[in-house]
């Protein structure tokens, strides 16, 4: 359990008659950036709210640091450990941005004074400004700066770089980076994102209709999956059954393409066993993968 | 920090309510000018029947809260203000959010009551003629103790209302118990109501203790009602 900062099993939810989480299994590694992609509805705000405690789940086990997110008592230690932006990024509107952070400082006794300089500075946060008439990218700055700013062991983001134009997610996600890089802090954080999410994420996890369908290390599912793209001489019947490890084919003229997840070289085997076949190997993406398992599911 | 948050979320309604305060002050100022008839009550003694009684359950309506639904401002908002999940992250427990949130508008209650009686003894010489100190502070304390289960039945409503809806529901409850206090043979032990007019130290010349321990008990009850809902509830 200690390997793992967050770690589910078979978490379920339900909100009426609607499911939410049908037994979600998630393991987050410690010191990880993992990534929490889904669908609108999939359930990854669930997920998020039943870590912090703010949801109850209806079976399954959720654990925080090793504590279990339904015991009241250590969850006040866990959330010091713990920074979280919400997803809607909203504050206290009858505050300003100085009043948020004097507020907050001493809930956290590691609260970091450079650190929230440093990002002061970086997200050009107006001291004096009222949280309302902040634009939501700088609601979202100001989110980051109070998550970063208490010396978190794990920072839960929800939609972190929701509402900021380019140039701020590509300044979000360089000092994501560096504080897990410079600090070991874990990160998990869901997003729409696929490219942010590529670019920053060693771990991943997709979820659909509330189970995870894809986890783990992004190198191991990225080395798993290829695309193959077979070019025939002339059209041929193709085998009636791929081998294991096909997740998708789509054929246009003389030209099969296949994603495969696993078995690689016996499906390579099995096209080149096509007469006058081509294959080739490509690498895939992270918006193909997660295009592919979220309609297979 | 909590109470600093309290206060911000409550500071611009105690600036209304004062100046609430001071209106019902210049009033009670005014209407003694008239001159009673011969053995009459002065008319400042009638008018306090109605507008202390209103001003407490303003008070209670206006700065009650339980310190996890943030108070943006007395509008409906859709769902839960989004803030309220920022609260919750934090490393606190949901008892001591409620406590001190509960607490900071309790004190607010209590200063502006302090200052209704503090300038009623010193604006209306009325006052000042028929009772003495002492009746003045039992006063207070009649009308502390008494708003009590009110301000409580207040910070339960908070717990799963919108701001709105939590101040609209507590004075609409509230009218409605002082009708039924004024038309129905309700116990003068558990009428919270005429305690704080006809039944007060200021008119009846003695303390309404069983209404005053009744609405101390109530608000206990109202307390611990509103903390196992904030206990147990899902945001």
């Amino acid at each position: 359990m200690t390997d793992f900062i967050i770690e589910t099993s078979q978490l379920c939810k339900s909100f009426k008659e609607k499911a939410a989480l049908r037994g979600l299994d998630l393991r987050v590694p410690a010191g990880s950036i993992f990534g929490f992609l889904g669908r609108n509805g999939a359930g990854k705000t669930t997920t998020i709210k039943t870590l912090m405690g703010l949801l109850r789940a209806d079976s399954g086990s959720a654990h925080v640091f090793g504590s279990p997110v339904t015991d009241a008592d250590r969850s006040i230690e866990v959330r010091r450990r713990i920074g979280f932006v919400t997803e809607d990024k909203e504050l206290y509107p009858y505050m300003t941005v100085e009043q948020i952070i004097c507020f907050t400082r001493p809930f956290f006794p590691k609260w970091r004074h450079d650190l929230e300089r440093r990002y002061l500075e970086i997200f050009e946060l107006p001291l004096k400004r009222k949280i309302p008439d902040l634009s939501k990218g700088m609601r979202s700055k100001l989110m980051l700066l109070l998550a970063i700013s208490r010396d978190a062991d794990l920072l839960i983001l929800d939609e972190p770089t929701d509402g900021l134009d380019p140039a701020a997610i590509e300044d979000v996600l360089r000092e994501l980076v560096a504080i897990a890089a410079t600090s070991g802090t874990t990160m998990f954080f869901s997003s729409h994102q696929l490219a942010e999410v590529d670019l920053i994420a060693d771990h991943i996890g997709i979820i659909d209709q509330g189970r995870m369908i894809v986890s783990g290390s992004l190198d191991d599912i990225k080395a798993r999956y290829q695309r193959l793209r077979v070019v025939l001489e002339k059209p041929v019947e193709l085998p009636v059954r791929w081998e294991d490890g096909v997740e998708s084919v789509r054929q246009e003229g003389r030209m099969i393409s296949l994603l495969t997840s696993r078995n690689v070289d016996a499906i390579v085997e099995q096209a080149q066993s096509i007469p006058g076949a081509v294959v080739e190997r490509y690498p895939v993406t992270l918006k193909e993968i997660f295009l592919e398992q979220v309609r297979s599911n | 920090m909590l109470w600093y948050k309290g206060w911000l979320e409550t500071r611009f309604r105690l600036l209304f309510i004062l100046g609430f305060t001071t209106f019902i002050l210049l009033l009670q100022y005014s209407v003694r000018t008239a001159t009673p008839p011969p053995g009459a009550r002065d008319p400042a003694f009638g008018l306090i029947l109605f507008s202390n009684p209103t001003l407490v359950l303003m008070l209670c309506a206006l700065l009650g809260g339980a310190g996890i639904v943030t108070q943006p401002s007395l509008q409906a908002t859709k769902g839960l203000h989004g803030s309220t999940l920022f609260t919750l992250s934090l490393p606190v427990s949901r008892l001591r959010l409620l406590a001190v949130r509960a607490g900071t508008g309790w004190l607010e209650v209590v200063v502006v009551i302090a200052a209704l009686c503090c300038g009623m003894w010193l604006v209306s010489p009325a006052f000042r003629a028929v009772a003495t100190p002492v009746e003045m502070l039992e006063y207070a304390g009649t009308l502390m103790a008494c708003a009590s289960a009110l301000y409580c039945f207040s910070v339960l409503l908070a717990t799963f209302l919108d701001d709105q809806w939590r101040a609209w529901g507590t004075m609409l409850s509230a009218a409605a118990l002082w009708w039924l206090s004024t038309h129905t043979p309700l116990p003068a032990s558990a009428n919270i109501f005429r305690a704080m007019r006809e039944g007060s130290p200021l008119l009846a010349h003695t303390m309404p203790w069983t209404a005053m321990a009744f609405s101390l008990g109530l608000a206990a009850i109202l307390f611990f009602a509103a903390l196992k809902v904030v206990q147990f509830r899902e945001y």
